[in-house]
């Protein structure tokens, strides 16, 4: 028999999402309550908030403490050259939704990054444009569908991968599956970059995360629902290219904790 | 023409401001706004920075500046939403309360720690006929620049802050879906909000020794 760890954390996940069920609806005689109930379009929530505080489990017990570590023990330039090759590999899916957007200026900003900054800068370690002043930016696959008139769907929160809704979920899976390496082929030696790319990338992430993840937490009294409502603001502003020069290109790209990546501290 | 049309609509826009919220906000000077913001911004900037304070005077003097430039009642009621009418009087005037200590010892914790910041004035822009939104760029050494803008309104005459934007990211919205959450998720009562506040007010005060 079977059982290992995974397959019983999966096993309690599931179970526990069976019993949590569907979020009630206000009664149609309470305007007030319908319009936010539809506004906050989180028909799962009971099982939402039993993902959330599985990822808070697992944040408290290794993300967090790996993140501090990581912190602790690589100096910044370190970081920053870590977070900007990450960045730097997401060009290509940057790019595309550029394009896909029809963002020509933007589209000539992200190749313009991408070819100064994987030569000069040392296969993306020196983010060479922003010393010339051209920032980067993130682009994904959801941003695009919402450009595209698609509604964002059912909220989410996703263990490890944070709030999310319906649309920047497919989204998400979307940029993994027409990412150029996986074009490239199979084979051992990129089996281990993939999962180093990976686990830096979740690494990189949750140091970036660990002022504002330690203040909501402190200050807000239903850290979910703050998140939630964070979580969707900071995608419209993503969506409508309000970013200021202060981001970085975050490595996590369109997941919810990949959001407003700044550079390292 | 213009003048007419312009007094026919003061004068409706005064009456359905009568007849929806009495204390609803008046137009604001862009250019009055921009002056507030930055009038704020600066004695933030001075008191985060001014060496020769403590902590505990600093936040002082924080809180101090912060009481004077936000709307703290306009921007509770705000938060509160809907649940303003639900709660009793006396819930509500509690309420106000709490929410003018939470909101100062957060804002008055986090801006504390910002020593050495600068903050320039960005673009300015009117949003919409109540409110003016003040963008403005905050450095603190060793850290990138990041985007705040503040919407200032016209309250009693005077420019006060209504809601302050980090990134995107609008304090009064999302404290707003927190406190509706605490509420829904305690029976639809105000009273379990009043609860948690206080709460969160023991635990602030814990922690800044105070």
């Amino acid at each position: 028999m079977n059982s290992s760890p995974t397959r019983i954390l999966g096993a309690a996940a599931l179970a526990l999402l069976l019993m949590a069920g569907c979020a009630t609806r206000p009664p149609a005689d309470d305007p007030e309550a319908l319009q936010e109930f539809r506004e906050n379009n989180d028909p799962f929530e009971p099982a939402n908030r039993v993902m959330f505080e599985v990822n808070e489990a697992i944040d408290k017990a290794v993300l967090q403490p790996i993140a501090e570590a990581y912190r602790d023990v690589l100096p910044k330039p370190v970081r920053s050259g870590i977070r900007n090759v990450l960045g730097n590999l997401r060009a290509p899916t940057i790019l595309t939704g550029d394009l896909l957007q029809g963002n020509v200026t933007r589209a000539r900003e992200t190749l313009g990054r991408f070819i100064v900054n994987s030569t000069i800068g040392i296969g993306g370690i020196v983010d060479v444009g922003r010393r010339y002043d051209v920032h980067g930016h993130s682009e994904d696959m959801g941003q695009t569908l919402a450009v595209w008139g698609v509604g964002e769907g059912f909220f989410m929160f996703v263990p490890l991968l944070g709030p999310t809704t319906a649309r920047d979920l497919v989204g998400f899976a979307t940029d993994i599956y027409t990412n150029p390496q996986s074009l490239i082929g199979q084979g051992q030696i990129l089996d281990v970059w993939n999962y180093t790319r990976l686990g830096m990338t979740v690494v990189d992430t949750r140091e970036a995360l660990l002022e504002p993840f330690d203040m909501v937490r402190k200050t807000s009294l239903d850290p979910y629902a703050t998140l939630r409502s964070a979580y969707r603001q900071r995608r419209i502003f993503e969506i409508e290219n309000r970013e200021g020069p202060g981001g970085a290109v975050a490595p996590a790209g369109g997941v919810g904790f990949g959001q407003g990546v700044m550079e390292p501290q | 023409m213009l003048p007419f049309l312009l007094s026919r609509r003061s004068l409706l826009g005064g009456l359905a401001g009568l007849a929806i919220q009495p204390a609803q906000a008046q137009q604001v000077d862009i250019a009055r706004a921009t002056a507030f913001v930055n009038k704020a911004g600066q004695d933030l900037v001075n008191a985060i920075n001014e060496p020769r304070l403590n902590t505990a005077q600093r936040r002082d003097k924080v809180a101090g500046i912060l009481r004077t430039a936000i709307d703290i009642e306009g921007t509770g009621r705000f938060i509160l939403g809907r649940y303003v009418r639900q709660a009793s009087p006396a819930e509500l005037q509690e309420y106000l309360k709490l929410f003018d200590e939470i909101i100062i010892r957060n804002l008055s914790a986090r801006f504390g720690e910002y020593r050495g910041v600068k903050f320039s004035l960005g673009r300015s822009q009117q949003r919409t006929e109540e409110d003016a939104l003040v963008s403005t760029q905050v450095e603190r050494p060793n850290t990138p620049p990041f985007t705040l803008d503040w919407r200032v309104a016209e309250i009693n005459g005077q420019p006060r802050v209504v809601d302050v934007i980090a990134e995107g990211t609008s304090l009064r919205l999302t404290t707003r879906s927190e406190y509706s959450a605490v509420i829904q998720r305690n029976g639809g009562r105000v009273a379990a909000l009043l609860d948690a506040m206080r709460g969160q007010i023991t635990q602030l005060a814990a922690r800044e020794g105070g």
